[in-house]
């Protein structure tokens, strides 16, 4: 009897040590808490950005403030394109930082996987967080399966590049934010033309105008939801289809290069806000399209749809090993969430914030306005807001990359070797509707 | 006694058996350990190993496109393995030293803990831990109800911890996509071992269930063979009995006519001889009658002596031979040794040597007590005193036993009632706390017929 007690004093005093002995190393741990942060150098679209920390190392600095104690790490210049292989790499060995940036073309694949921590149950928890503050479009681009895994930090929708100075030579006036189809057909109709008397036209109407740009704004989507179908008998997939046919057949086959729109012979291309950004400023202004006056528009309007493009955000996430997951949400919710964050975007990154009034404010128009030059009218917070809400976000599945890219170099070869566009389609549905059951 | 040795031999056959038996069980089941260790160990390090490899050649973010999960530590999955492999090594180490149950018991559920917790780390990539498992199980495990319940467990785990069927509900890495990194031909060859192994692991635990169903079904057939033979014996010994107790009878009955006709017969004759001339006498001279009768009177006592010495004859096998307290301390020891019950005997009487009848009397009631003590009263101890109280003898058997509320008769009491009452002494009963003999009988001290 005393053996058995003296055993159950020594297990239980032992247990008792343990857990102190714990409890002390966790307390002492709590005292110097790193959290790693993933992040890469320079723009999400790939235009020179000179200072991609600053907004980081503010927000950094910030946090810290708030949380005596914490240290935020970040491995500092790895590139957009080393960026997936480095964090793939990192997360193999079970080292993935506990908060990232998730490249567009790593999120599905990331969310199938379970790498990122599933963020309902924060939103759910955190009475400070509001879901509607940010925009809709940007906020679902988290979504993996109705399960939002990341927020947005930075989004870029698409806009329409315009030749001002071309325009005026032909006595054409600046499309209205609510143009359509039928107007910039006219227009590449009327601008198409020999101007050297070569008999060769070298001027165009427009470049790089694509099939996925027709379709966001005629309201259509590629594939369901779900990603278990196609959409591409769609009437708004067949028409936008046909309708950059159309386009293209205006240019005589001729082939058209980036050199054509830098040269100033092209009236319209569709380029991202982060572009228009970068190069309506100094330093850049100059070495791209200086030779004449350009602006912005929205994308005109298909038959079914509105003057809606792509928006494409940058994602961050959360590891789901993370073990410091109330500071990582609160690191998270600084970046992506905090205002004075976001406004810091539209001073030192090139994109637009995703929180709807950081995006629509005077502050913002007065800090885009400041590179300008005089005579150039600044894209109004409004407009801009309204693009990004209403922007095209396409459904998040783990083969949306493998299956857009195979859709996409298929239509350019039913646009490219002149085929029927119906039949065609019809073949492609078929053959990507097996893809995705695969 | 002649039953008894082929019966010992035979034990000792089983015995040997299984000894053979539980060697060939222990052999089995350590090649089974020894294969899921290297099976486990094998599988985990190859995945750390593969890892570090993709890492090392810059192929990590072209690998992810083709898994569908991946293990959150690499290194701590290996880690976990090994030392999971070293403990259930020493758990089944373990249970060939210890042989207390329980203990044994105790280590089959820590590696049932072990087992899971691999399988779970390695995400029911491997799951033949679990036949290794349910082969311990088997042959641990007593008593049919738990043993079926762990059985279905085992079953149940081994065909529900299926990578395929699991990894629809969860993301699961896949030890396939591993492999699936090297070249083809390296491929193959990762498969082949990968299947050998879970085939031979498979092979393994048939050829155990094979054994041991073979083992059990033999041991069933030896039971059965043993159980057949002590029912034949026990046939031959009932037929023995009541053959040895036929004989018996008519020999005791011969002895007895024998004896009645020797002595009684002569004796009866010779008085009856005696008395017919003592008739005719008695008119011519009863000088000479008297002298007759004198004569016949010796030769009845001469013949009560016959009698007594005849009945002497037939008296109980201990008594004849040894004295009443040899006799009663011989019962005893018998006793005891017959029926796990301990009998305590207490006299003060230095010299127990009283009339045949009386001790005869003495011994059957004390036999009787103790037989219905052990019998009805269920008892684990008795006392037993004798001792003197003037003329009388006090003769009390106690025990510890169940007792009995109402005392009935035929309850073994009988007899005793009627054994103390020829020789005009009484006996009483209790039954409240044990049960209680206590007997008065007077003695007749020196009293002599002669």
């Amino acid at each position: 009897m005393k053996r058995k007690q003296s055993i159950m004093m020594a297990v239980a005093g032992i247990l008792v040590a343990g857990l102190s002995a714990y409890g002390i190393c966790h307390v002492h741990l709590r005292k110097n808490i790193t959290l790693e942060f993933g992040m890469f150098t320079g723009s999400n679209w790939d235009v020179a950005q000179a200072n991609s920390f600053t907004i980081i190392d503010k927000a950094i600095a910030k946090f810290e403030h708030a949380h005596p104690g914490v240290t935020v790490h970040y491995y500092s210049g790895i590139r957009k394109d080393d960026y997936s292989e480095w964090f793939s790499r990192k997360l193999l060995a079970g080292e993935e930082p506990d908060i990232f940036m998730v490249l567009g073309t790593d999120f599905n694949q990331f969310a199938s996987m379970g790498v990122m921590k599933n963020l309902e149950t924060f939103i759910e928890e955190d009475t400070d967080f509001e879901p509607e503050k940010y925009f809709t479009s940007a906020f679902v681009s988290g979504q993996y399966e109705s399960v939002q895994y990341a927020l947005p930090y930075e989004t870029v929708p698409t806009l329409m590049f315009v030749n001002k100075t071309l325009l005026t030579q032909e006595g054409i006036d600046m499309p209205e934010e609510n143009w359509t189809w039928e107007d910039f057909y006219e227009i590449c109709k009327k601008v198409t033309r020999d101007t050297d008397g070569d008999g060769v036209p070298d001027q165009f109407g427009s470049y790089n105008y694509d099939w996925m740009d027709a379709l966001c704004s005629n309201g259509g989507g590629v594939f369901n939801k779900k990603g278990t179908e196609a959409a591409l008998t769609d009437s708004r997939v067949v028409e936008a289809v046909k309708y950059v046919r159309s386009i293209n057949d205006l240019y005589g086959g001729e082939k058209l290069t980036q050199e054509d729109f830098n040269g100033g012979r092209v009236a319209f291309m569709p380029l991202t806000f982060a572009e228009y950004r970068t190069y309506k400023t100094y330093p850049y202004k100059i070495r791209k399209y200086a030779n004449f006056q350009w602006d912005c528009v929205t994308m005109p309007a298909g038959e079914q749809g509105g003057n809606i493009s792509q928006v494409d955000s940058l994602l961050m996430g959360i590891s789901a090993n993370t073990k410091e997951e109330k500071l990582a949400w609160e690191f998270l919710k600084l970046l992506t969430y905090d205002e004075e964050s976001q406004m810091n975007i539209f001073y030192d990154s090139q994109g637009a914030s995703v929180l709807k009034t950081v995006t629509e404010s005077q502050q913002m128009e007065q800090v885009v306005q400041e590179d300008m030059e005089e005579g150039d009218t600044v894209i109004n917070g409004k407009l801009l807001g309204r693009v990004i809400e209403e922007g095209h976000v396409e459904p998040q599945f783990k083969k949306y990359e493998q299956a857009m890219s195979l859709t996409d170099s298929e239509i350019n070869k039913i646009l490219e070797e002149d085929k029927d566009v119906d039949s065609n389609l019809k073949i492609l549905q078929r053959t990507i509707n097996e893809y995705l059951i695969q | 006694m002649t039953m008894k040795s082929p019966d010992g031999a035979d034990r000792g056959e089983v015995d040997r058996m299984n000894e053979e038996k539980d060697k060939t069980v222990i052999l089995l089941q350590g090649s089974m350990l020894a294969l899921n260790v290297a099976a486990v160990i094998l599988i985990s390090t190859f995945i750390y190993y593969t890892t570090e490899k993709i890492i090392y050649r810059y192929d990590a973010r072209s690998f992810l496109d083709g898994v569908t999960a991946i293990p959150k530590n690499p290194e701590n999955v290996m880690h976990t393995c090994i030392i999971a492999a070293v403990f259930l090594i020493v758990s089944f180490l373990f249970r060939q030293i210890v042989k207390k149950y329980q203990l044994m018991i105790c280590s089959m559920l820590f590696d049932l803990v072990l087992c899971f917790m691999v399988i779970y780390t390695l995400n029911f990539n491997y799951n033949g831990l679990l036949l290794f498992l349910f082969a311990t199980m088997i042959s641990l495990v007593k008593g049919g109800k738990v043993k079926v319940a762990l059985v279905a467990l085992a079953i149940g785990g081994y065909v529900l911890a299926d990578y395929e069927l699991l990894s629809i509900y969860m993301p699961l890495y896949h030890l396939n996509s591993y492999i699936q990194y090297y070249p083809a031909s390296t491929q193959q060859i990762f498969y082949g071992v990968f299947n050998i192994l879970i085939s031979l692991n498979v092979v393994l635990f048939i050829i155990y269930c094979v054994y041991v169903i073979n083992a059990q079904r033999g041991t069933i057939e030896q039971i059965n063979e043993l159980y057949h033979e002590i029912q034949t014996a026990n046939e031959q010994l009932q037929e023995y009995a009541s053959m040895t107790e036929k004989m018996t009878q008519t020999k005791e009955r011969n002895r007895l006519a024998r004896e009645i006709h020797d002595t009684l017969g002569h004796t009866l004759t010779g008085i009856a001889t005696g008395l017919d001339a003592c008739l005719a006498l008695i008119d011519i001279s009863p000088e000479q009658t008297k002298k007759q009768l004198k004569l016949l009177s010796d030769v009845s006592r001469e013949g009560i002596k016959d009698v007594r010495r005849s009945v002497n004859e037939l008296r109980p096998d201990a008594l004849e031979r040894l004295s009443l307290d040899a006799a009663i301390r011989k019962m005893i020891i018998d006793m005891s040794q017959a029926s796990d019950v301990k009998i305590y005997f207490s006299t003060e009487e230095k010299h127990l040597k009283f009339d045949e009848d009386e001790e005869n009397a003495i011994y059957r009631v004390i036999q009787e007590s103790i037989t219905n003590a052990v019998r009805h009263g269920k008892a684990g101890k008795i006392w037993i005193t004798l001792k003197r109280q003037n003329d009388m003898i006090l003769l009390s058997i106690k025990d510890n036993g169940i007792g009995a509320k109402e005392i009935k008769s035929g309850f073994g009491t009988k007899h005793i009632k009627e054994r103390i009452e020829m020789l005009h002494g009484t006996v009483s009963f209790d039954g409240s706390d044990g049960f209680t003999v206590t007997a008065e009988i007077p003695i007749r001290w020196g009293e002599n017929y002669d």
